[in-house]
């Protein structure tokens, strides 16, 4: 069981406390419910960006400020955005904690928006960009597929945002961009480790409480329609080896269905004696790993996967043998005991998040937004027991319909035509 | 609590924790002289277990580079009664994860499960371990599967550079030239045969130490892990090599040509130390000053003023033979000379001015700060703290001693080791990048150097 302290603080932020005393350190989370989900055409990326623009200096703490004291603290920190949430990882010795509350809350309140760093920071995001996405086959074809499987809803925008966006967004943008996500009353604060309550709650009152309450981000009102056949897609550049990815759309992370959702990611793609592993990568050798499988979002999300293909194989055999298993799995009935493997392995998946404070933090957190209170961590190994078989074939018939599916494919170019 | 704290205590350091120790561990010789480590606690219901063979890329034969690695996955693919099928879902079926791999002084299994399923688990382990059967099937699917992540590593410039470095940076014959990772000319060689002789030399009682921290009860699990280990021959105890100084004559350059890259992935390095040396704490501290943080030179410098790159870091190799210490980076193709060159210039501010006491107090404070998450926390990291000290020939001092140790670092001492290992004179450069775009801008670093393409054969240069 996890035990956590909450509490709502005036303004509306959440504070989620869990103690743990093994190691003097604290993990301390901050889940802002913003990500590209909230941006439009012209600004995609700018969540992301965004997330290093607050790094980059406040009122109390100015340029650079916020890493040098913190890492001359024993501290270190990162960040991370996704379509639904932009999320700020502080982990540190105890010692640091009141610093890092004044830290975060000045951040927080009085961000300051240079304009020579954001040009310098624009820098930085493009060559992630051009690292992540165009010198990475798995990232231009990811950033394909979603632009595919989506029409209309944000998630068909890449997180990390389109390279002319990142190029031309303009100060006014940023600034919009702040004072729609950075809501006290829009975050949710995880504090995990070598901490009492009292102490975490004295400082979220001395330093966060303060922080006005705002209008929270608007609704995202776009829902994706139905998909009404196959869609394809090709990336075509050089490359030694063929990739393939497919993805399904599925519910959203509430969508009651999600637990069966991961019952059939672990059959499929959960180790080595999965489904496809077995097939694809042992038996008929057609692929060198399989990777994909469901991750919680607030709006509908996908089923996803992705095969790096071996040398000599085409992906066309590749997409044959998935259709016959994903059939397999709408036809015939799921063994016993292979429905019982898949819950010991979901089981030990979820102890293995339980062991180290940072882990707790991210669970904790993430359940709280994507699920609706933290407490459901606690009660996700009674709902994957509870799948059965009957669930995974009707799930499995509905979501792996052909006319549900997006396919898109790498095809190895011999020569250069991409332009740099 | 502050208000009782004497006034001179005011910097978040000296709060820390002065002292971090190693939790109490039992260490016992088997009578085929495997080595048995355990460290039980109690915070989740799963136990780590390493099984860690001496050797790695530094007992592999000539030539047969990734053979350690490849014989280790392969060690796996059927054991005992068990086909290679039924060891899959036997594990998956007990929630637990097994990896196998091979670096430069050992290869290793690493192997975690629910501690209720212990005794089914370490059964597959000692199996694994002691009676492989090496199917023909297996071995050729095994090695077909590595030349073909040969090709998906060329596909990556990120992958790639750091392969391509050591190619440059270890002379012939050198065990970490390819640090136990195959190549295409490699995996062509290998022969089921060869697999098995070399299994036969290296998996034995007295090239192995077995390790385990978790959740279980000492007395019954040892029971466990003694059965795992002592089917195993003693065998012969691994000789390990010596390996000459390292030492360059002149700078050398390496361009990989890879046309369709828009960025320039480099690294460059000059020689550093081994594990055991005298001036590992001191450059430690260097390393984060230098590369090893966020606020470090190098990304203070190339990311966060230049907004050349999304980041530049540093590399202290700390194996048992001496390894580099390397600039490491990317940028966009245009900017390359431009990013090098910042580089080139906060290593000659470094080597030349070193460090001033308050960036040791900072750095000092970093790595204590941040030592309990990274080397205690988890039973997986006290295995690798366990497998260290054994695999070096070290006792529990290392760790019990590391903060005194830092403690007494002075800035002298400090600057003193940065004067001995950090040079801007003869460094070996790696790109990985555009050649036709780059090569008249990179000319100036090196008047040795050479060009290959990413498809030529391998991650080693013809002679520079």
């Amino acid at each position: 069981m996890v035990q956590v302290s909450e509490h709502t603080l005036s303004n509306g932020m959440k504070i989620l406390i869990h103690e743990d005393h093994d190691v003097p350190n604290v993990a301390f989370y901050l889940f802002f419910k913003v990500g590209s989900r909230n941006e439009r055409p012209g600004v995609t990326g700018i969540s992301h960006f965004f997330e290093h623009m607050m790094f980059n200096g406040a009122k109390k703490y100015g340029p650079k400020q916020f890493d040098i004291q913190m890492e001359k603290a024993g501290g270190r920190n990162n960040a991370y955005t996704s379509r639904d949430v932009t999320v700020y990882t502080d982990w540190f010795p105890r010692s640091a904690l009141e610093l890092m509350f004044d830290m975060e809350a000045d951040r927080i309140r009085d961000l300051s928006f240079d304009p020579k760093i954001v040009e310098s920071e624009r820098g930085v995001v493009s060559s992630e960009r051009r690292t992540s996405v165009d010198n990475s086959p798995f990232g231009v074809l990811f950033e394909q597929l979603n632009a595919t499987a989506y029409v209309a809803h944000p998630y068909q925008w890449p997180v990390i945002g389109w390279a002319s966006d990142i190029e031309s967004w303009t100060m006014d943008d940023l600034k919009a961009h702040y004072r729609m996500g950075y809501a006290p009353n829009n975050c949710v604060a995880v504090v995990s480790g070598d901490v009492t309550p009292a102490e975490v709650l004295a400082l979220a009152k001395k330093y966060l409480e303060p922080i006005p309450r705002q209008e929270p981000p608007p609704p995202v009102r776009t829902v994706e329609p139905p998909q009404l056949g196959e869609r394809r897609v090709e990336v075509r550049r050089p490359a030694n080896l063929p990739m393939l990815m497919l993805s399904y759309h599925i519910g959203a992370a509430r969508d009651p269905d999600f637990p069966v959702y991961e019952v059939i990611e672990t059959l499929l793609t959960g180790g080595r004696s999965a489904r496809l592993h077995q097939r694809l990568v042992e038996k008929e050798q057609l692929v060198l790993n399989v990777g994909g499988g469901v991750r919680p979002s607030l709006d509908p999300g996908q089923f996803l996967f992705n095969f790096q293909v071996r040398s000599g194989r085409q992906p066309a055999e590749v997409e044959k043998a998935l259709y016959e298993e994903l059939d397999r799995l709408s036809r015939e009935t799921v063994p016993a005991e292979e429905l019982q493997k898949s819950r010991n392995q979901i089981l030990a998946g979820f102890y293995r998040q339980l062991k180290t404070i940072a882990g707790k933090a991210n669970l904790v957190g993430s359940y709280e937004v994507f699920s609706g209170s933290w407490n459901q961590v606690n009660e996700a190994p009674a709902r994957i027991e509870k799948v059965t078989a009957a669930d995974v074939q009707r799930v499995a018939a509905k979501v792996f319909a052909p006319r549900n599916r997006t396919v898109a494919t790498l095809i190895p170019e011999q020569r250069a035509e991409v332009k740099p | 609590m502050k208000l009782l704290l004497p006034t001179l205590l005011v910097s978040a350091s000296v709060l820390m924790p002065a002292q971090v120790r190693l939790p109490e561990f039992t260490r016992e010789q088997l009578p085929n002289g495997a080595v048995l480590l355990m460290l039980p606690r109690h915070d989740v219901p799963l136990v780590s277990v390493r099984a860690v063979f001496r050797g790695g890329a530094e007992s592999e034969p000539p030539g047969k580079n990734g053979i350690a690695a490849i014989t280790a996955e392969l060690m796996r693919r059927g054991a005992g009664k068990r086909s290679a099928a039924r060891i899959d879902l036997d594990l998956d079926f007990l929630g637990a994860e097994l990896s196998a791999g091979a670096n430069r002084q050992s290869a290793f299994f690493a192997l975690e499960f629910l501690s209720r399923t212990a005794p089914e688990a370490m059964a597959i382990l000692g199996d694994i371990l002691a009676a492989p059967a090496f199917p023909e099937d297996e071995v050729r699917k095994v090695l077909a599967q590595a030349a073909d992540r040969v090709r998906a590593a060329k596909d990556n410039p990120g992958m790639a550079v750091g392969r391509y470095f050591n190619g440059l940076f270890y002379p012939a014959g050198h065990p970490y030239r390819h640090s136990g990772a195959a190549d295409e000319i490699s995996v062509a060689r290998l022969s089921r045969e060869e697999i098995l002789t070399y299994y036969r030399r290296m998996a034995t009682g007295k090239n192995l130490i077995l390790i385990a921290v978790g959740d279980f009860n000492p007395a019954s699990f040892a029971a466990l892990a003694r059965r795992a280990a002592s089917s195993l021959p003693p065998g012969a105890a691994f000789q390990t090599p010596q390996a000459g100084e390292l030492r360059f004559e002149r700078p050398r350059l390496l361009l990989v040509d890879k046309p369709d890259a828009t960025q320039t992935y480099f690294r460059i390095g000059m020689p550093g130390i081994h594990r055991r040396h005298p001036d590992r704490v001191a450059l430690l501290v260097a390393n984060t000053l230098f590369g090893g943080r966020f606020t470090s030179l190098l990304n203070d410098t190339l990311r966060v003023n230049a907004g050349l790159t999304y980041g530049a870091n540093s590399i202290l190799e700390l194996d048992r033979l001496p390894g580099a210490i390397a600039i490491n980076s990317y940028t966009p193709t245009a900017t390359t000379a431009k990013a090098i060159d910042l580089a080139l210039d906060v290593l000659r501010r470094f080597a030349t001015s070193g460090a001033t006491a308050e960036q040791l107090e900072s750095a000092r404070a970093y790595i204590k700060g941040n030592f309990p998450t990274e080397r205690l926390e988890t039973s997986d990291q006290l295995c690798s703290a366990l497998a260290d000290l054994e695999l070096f020939g070290l006792d529990r001092s290392d760790i019990d001693s590391f903060f005194p140790q830092l403690d007494s670092l002075t800035v002298e001492s400090l600057n003193a080791a940065i004067r001995r290992h950090f040079t801007e004179s003869n460094l070996q450069f790696c790109l990985v990048g555009n050649a036709s775009a780059i090569e008249k801008d990179v000319a100036k670093y090196a008047v040795a150097r050479k060009v290959v393409s990413v498809k030529s054969e391998g991650f080693v240069p013809p002679e520079i």
